[in-house]
């Protein structure tokens, strides 16, 4: 049968040397692909008395002759007809890795405007407001209606940035204010995130900056409890870092919630295993969070004996900088196009 | 803080198998941050005990030595030193063998230092890990053999969990290894050893006289004189757990207290009592400008703000923060007035502050301790000093004057609530059992539980049932929550506009016209903004600028995008940027500074600008005006570019400059850059800017978009050339062009031109006239008629001369 099937495909090497137009290559194929009495269709049809490990062997030698075959006719009908077109082909062939001139360049948006967009989506799709306030806000609403009292350290000129003749106006030194303006215009009951930029009166390196995002977010009802809020951040885990992030809460003080967690989420890069980017804990600090204190429920007004919620936030910076294994914190707000063209 | 691993099972039963590494990782899911667990002996592998044979000075060095050493090996080793301690020959220290890394990596190596060979190190307790700061040394008695690790010479066997400050802030309760203990205690199901307190006898010999004038800030002096002292180093059980939590031992008194700081987190102090006079202690404010030398021997210049201890006549103690040097414990000190005292916690955080100075004393006092702890922190130094110095004993009463305020140190909490706040049921005497093994008292009132707290916790932590659903939930394990969605009506959630309007422009400009996104600071530079010819009056100014170059808040967005383009303009052949975000301006009026106030902030309107520039671009008015129009036609609003009249400011090109109207509303400006200004700037391509107010502009968005029927006859396309005065502008024409009759239903300009030989200030202009009627398919010569008519109107109206 070996030998069967090289003589074929000698005969037809043979044939289609002699091939020299189309007609030809037709009478060609018919000889021996023709699906009734085409030569090669014979030797496949035989192949089905064979069994076992022969049936095995040479129906695959015998694929590879048909391979082999056709391949080569295919090149004959491309170049017959090549011939019929006048050269059309040769003529008009054009360097396809040539890129198209003049260079039309597309605009980036900037990374944070890409994760902060995902972002809303999520919570939209969850039926969350998506709110925005004053970036230079009251001391009153950055501090006071949260519960943070004169003595707070962060009210202190270096950590917040005041303004000069206006000693109760400042910039904004989180999203926080808005929970209270939230629940002073909309009342209970309350689902919504606030996205923004806010700042710290802190020097500026690597890692550090006084200008930086953040997304918090706010609910509040009549029965909305811890686990409530627990289940929102394993949503954002999910979505943010792919199904099966684990997440875990951990104590931590805010004095406008009361229980206070910081929130972690499974190494999204090294799956837990521990690496640089977690510093070889396996986990990444990403979400703070805690069941509004009740004094702030008061402070917008609400009934903290009728409503209960919680409060969370992400640093959207930090989400960029992992996301994009952006290792200095300078680049985002520093306007240079080779890290904009990025992204 | 470090906390001691051997110090926390003094205090709890814990099996051997549970580690210190175990307990870090319970204490971090339920209490604190945790941030290492280091044994004691880490690092020290090649450290051993090495014995001085011969000093010699270094012959290239004035300040450094020569010694041989034993370290137990064949040949002595030589090891250059310096004059940190004096060394004498027949000295036993420390001695790290090279090459080895030391605890903080240091490494060490047989180097030449100074053209000397030296084969290891002589170490200092800080540089085997045994103080935090300070200089002592390790001396080893004559009985250890040489070579003997180190390690073993000193039983390193303890492990030091470090746990960081900031997460301890609202816990001044864990700044002590008892407070600690007790949450080792709960998380492991453990009971916590009473602390050994004795009562003693006041005594009568001396009259201590204590006077609290600064009521503000000191609420409570509990003193008591103290004699039989005999001052001698502290016993080495003390001493280890002083050292592994980094503190240096001193003396036994010194010692003692430190001790219980640690033990207790409460500070306290003592004074020699020869040095305090008439017996007498004064709490008043400092004078502002008086100083005092505190113990560090930094002389301060203190405020009038500042609370100060004195005696009779001088400040002894700068309150609750540092001691001072007039008054220290000496070798022969016999008699010591001890204090406990408590001190406003704002204050001693405001104080230290102004100083830049943390201390032990003062980082606890500054949470807000627990009042109680002053008297039980008295009797356990008392206990201890009985203990240590068996001839020690009372020689006044103890003065205890309170004016602490009252606390509410009990809770009532319903059972229930745990559950109602957090989402998982537990019952009654899992609540009670949580609350007890914390140290908490509970008394069932069937309704409601009546929980107290334990005397060294601080109401300034718990004083709500929230305070005690947050104790019940972290002992219980945050992880033992189950995550749940809420469930919500379907509301869909009120849609922000201006959100929704900001990001369709974010992306149409990117992806479609090539403008690239920026994000600036909201501070801008005043050297900047006078390069351009701003002043900086109107602008807003911080009071305490990071950047001292950048002290103003931005009025436009624009100046920092031509900060952009100065920093990139070598980065592409052209720039094409933009930025949405808040501005503030304080001549109008923004939103309220509180609920009920009439005082409001600045306006805080959102704006957009784009700004393009490049070499090849002659006239990128047009790039950004067309980039905006483009934008705008996504929206099927009109826009139209309207030179504004009034004198314009110097950095504006005068001849390339517009107001923008959309749909009939002035809503932003667009210019190029004026190029002197431009020059100025370092600037080297004409600058297009155009900014727009999205809050003005969005009102008269309308965004509506109507089918209008395909028309049913062809169009009939006339093109026409003419030569006009180059003022002449686009839109006169195209207005006065359109009105000419019905049947021209468009009138497109297609080409601009001007050159030297059509004349001096003239340009040529072409437009596709489109004609077409709605009622029938236009014959040629009705074509002819009107467009017969749009020639005479251009050659009458413009001077226009067509060109045939």
């Amino acid at each position: 049968m070996k030998t069967q099937l090289e003589k074929l495909k000698q005969e037809f090497i043979k044939g289609l040397e002699e091939v020299k137009d189309t007609l030809k290559l037709e009478e060609l194929e018919q000889r021996f692909f023709s699906r009734r009495s085409g030569e090669l269709t014979e030797v496949m049809k035989n192949l089905k008395e064979l069994s076992g490990e022969a049936k095995k062997e040479f129906g695959k030698l015998a694929n590879e002759v048909k391979g082999e075959l056709e391949e080569m006719y295919g090149k004959k009908k491309q170049e017959l007809e090549n011939v019929k077109s006048g050269g059309l082909a040769d003529k008009e062939w054009i360097d396809v890795t040539e890129p198209k001139l003049p260079k039309v360049e597309r605009g980036h948006l900037h990374p944070n405007t890409i994760i902060q967009n995902d972002l809303e989506d999520l919570f939209a799709s969850m039926g969350f407001m998506v709110l925005d306030g004053p970036e230079l806000e009251s001391e009153y609403y950055s501090f006071d209606t949260l519960n943070i009292p004169a003595t707070h350290p962060a009210r202190d000129m270096q950590d917040t940035f005041y303004i000069k003749g206006h000693s109760n106006w400042v910039m904004r030194p989180h999203t926080s204010p808005m929970q209270v303006r939230a629940m002073q215009k909309y009342g209970a009951p309350l689902r919504m995130i606030v996205p923004g930029k806010c700042f710290r009166n802190e020097s500026t390196d690597a890692r550090h900056e006084h200008t930086f995002y953040q997304l918090e977010g706010m609910v509040i009802d009549k029965e909305i409890t811890f686990a409530h809020m627990k289940g929102i951040m394993q949503a954002v885990a999910d979505h943010l870092f792919g199904k099966g992030t684990e997440i875990r809460l951990m104590p931590k003080y805010y004095p406008f919630v009361e229980p206070g967690v910081r929130g972690e989420v499974t190494c999204f890069l090294c799956k837990g295993k521990g690496c640089r980017v977690c510093k070889n804990s396996g986990w990444l600090e990403v979400m703070p969070g805690g069941m509004t204190h009740p004094n702030v429920l008061k402070a917008g007004g609400i009934d903290p004996n009728k409503y209960q919620g919680f409060a969370f936030g992400f640093g959207l910076t930090r989400l960029v900088m992992l996301k994009y294994g952006i290792d200095d914190i300078r680049h985002l707000e520093g306007g240079d196009v080779r890290f904009l063209k990025q992204f | 803080m470090l906390i001691s691993f051997n110090w926390l099972k003094k205090y709890v039963d814990l099996p051997d198998s549970i580690t210190a590494e175990d307990v870090a990782d319970r204490l971090k899911l339920s209490t604190v941050e945790v941030e290492s667990v280091v044994f004691q002996g880490a690092h020290l592998e090649q450290v051993v005990v090495g014995e001085i044979l011969e000093i010699k000075n270094h012959p290239n060095a004035d300040k450094l030595h020569l010694a041989q050493v034993d370290v137990g090996e064949k040949k002595p080793r030589q090891i250059v030193f310096g004059q940190m301690v004096k060394m004498e020959v027949g000295f036993k220290v420390p001695v790290a063998l090279a090459p080895t890394v030391l605890p903080g990596n240091k490494v060490i190596e047989k180097v030449e230092m100074r053209g000397e060979l030296t084969e290891g190190m002589l170490c200092l307790d800080q540089e085997i890990g045994l103080l935090k700061d300070g200089v002592s040394i390790q001396f080893f008695d004559k009985k250890v053999k040489n070579g003997t690790s180190v390690v073993e010479a000193l039983k390193l066997n303890d492990y030091i969990l470090e746990v960081d400050n900031k997460s301890l802030s609202n816990r001044p309760d864990l700044w002590g290894h008892y407070g600690m203990a007790w949450e080792v205690a709960a998380l492991f199901n453990k009971k916590v050893a009473d602390l050994d307190i004795k009562e003693f006898k006041p005594g009568k010999d001396v009259k201590l006289k204590i006077k609290i004038e600064d009521t503000e800030n000191c609420t409570r002096y509990i003193g008591a004189v103290v004699g039989g002292i005999k001052i001698e180093p502290s016993p080495k059980w003390m001493q280890d757990y002083l050292k592994a939590c980094g503190v240096k031992a001193i003396n036994n008194v010194v010692d003692i207290t430190n001790f219980v700081n640690l033990e207790l987190g409460r500070p306290s102090h003592a004074f020699d009592r020869r040095d305090i006079k008439d017996d007498t202690i004064i709490v008043r404010r400092a004078v502002e400008g008086e100083r005092l030398t505190t113990l560090d021997g930094i002389e301060r210049v203190l405020k009038d703000t500042m609370c100060l201890v004195c005696d009779a006549e001088k400040p002894v103690d700068l309150g609750g923060i540092m001691g001072g040097e007039n008054s220290e414990i000496k070798p022969d000190t016999t008699e010591v007035i001890l204090e406990l005292a408590n001190f406003n916690a704002a204050n001693i955080r405001k104080t230290m502050s102004a100083f830049d100075l943390r201390t032990d004393a003062g980082v606890r006092f500054e949470k807000t301790l627990s009042p109680h702890l002053a008297e039980l922190g008295l009797k356990r130094i008392l206990t201890l000093m009985k203990e240590i110095i068996p001839t020690a004993h009372l020689i006044s009463k103890v003065v205890n004057i309170n004016n602490d305020k009252a606390e509410k140190r009990s809770i009532e909490l319903s059972p229930e609530y745990f559950t109602k706040k957090m989402g998982v049921e537990l019952d009654k005497k899992q609540v009670v059992k949580i609350l007890q093994s914390l140290g908490f008292s509970v008394v069932d009132k069937k309704a409601n539980l009546l929980v107290s707290l334990p005397l060294w916790r601080s109401v300034k932590d718990i004083s709500i049932p929230e305070d005690l659903v947050e104790e019940i939930a972290r002992i219980y394990g945050y992880a033992n929550i189950p995550a749940e969605m809420p469930v919500f009506p379907t509301n869909p959630p009120e849609l922000n506009i201006l959100r929704k309007l900001e990001r369709q422009m974010k992306e149409i400009l990117s992806l479609e016209n090539g403008y690239s996104e920026v994000y600036n600071y909201s501070f801008v530079a005043p050297e900047f903004i006078k390069r351009i010819g701003l002043s900086t009056e109107e602008l807003i100014e911080l009071d305490n600028p990071i950047a001292k170059d950048r002290p103003y808040l931005r009025h436009n967005l624009w100046p920092s995008l031509l900060e952009n383009i100065e920093t990139n303009q070598r980065q592409a052949e052209v720039l094409r940027l933009f930025e949405i975000g808040k501005v503030f301006r304080i001549e109008q009026a923004g939103m309220r500074v509180g609920e009920n106030s009439d005082e409001l902030l600045p306006r805080q309107d959102t704006l957009l600008c784009l700004v393009c520039a490049g070499k090849n671009i002659a006239v990128p008015f047009f790039e950004v005006g067309e980039a905006f129009k483009s934008l705008m036609a996504h929206f099927n609003a009109e826009v139209e570019y309207k030179p504004n009249e009034k004198v314009a400011d110097a950095f504006v090109h005068v001849g390339r400059q517009a107001l923008v109207f959309v749909n009939g509303k002035e809503v932003g400006a667009v210019a190029e850059l004026n190029p002197m200004t431009q020059k100025n700037l370092g600037l080297e391509a004409r600058v297009g800017i155009l900014e727009i107010n999205l809050d003005e502009l969005l009102p008269v968005l309308t965004n509506e978009k109507k089918y209008v029927p395909l028309p049913q006859y062809p169009v009939v396309v006339r093109d026409i050339a003419f030569v006009v005065d180059r003022k002449i502008t686009h839109a006169e024409i195209v207005q006065a062009l359109t009105k000419i009759d019905p049947l021209i239903v468009s009138v497109e300009l297609f080409d601009v031109y001007s050159g030297k030989n059509l004349g001096e200030n003239k340009k040529s202009l072409a437009y596709h006239i489109t004609y077409q009627s709605l009622e029938k398919t236009l014959e040629s010569g009705e074509v002819d008629k009107v467009h017969t008519k749009l020639i005479a109107k251009l050659e009458k109206e413009f001077q226009a001369e067509v060109r045939k």
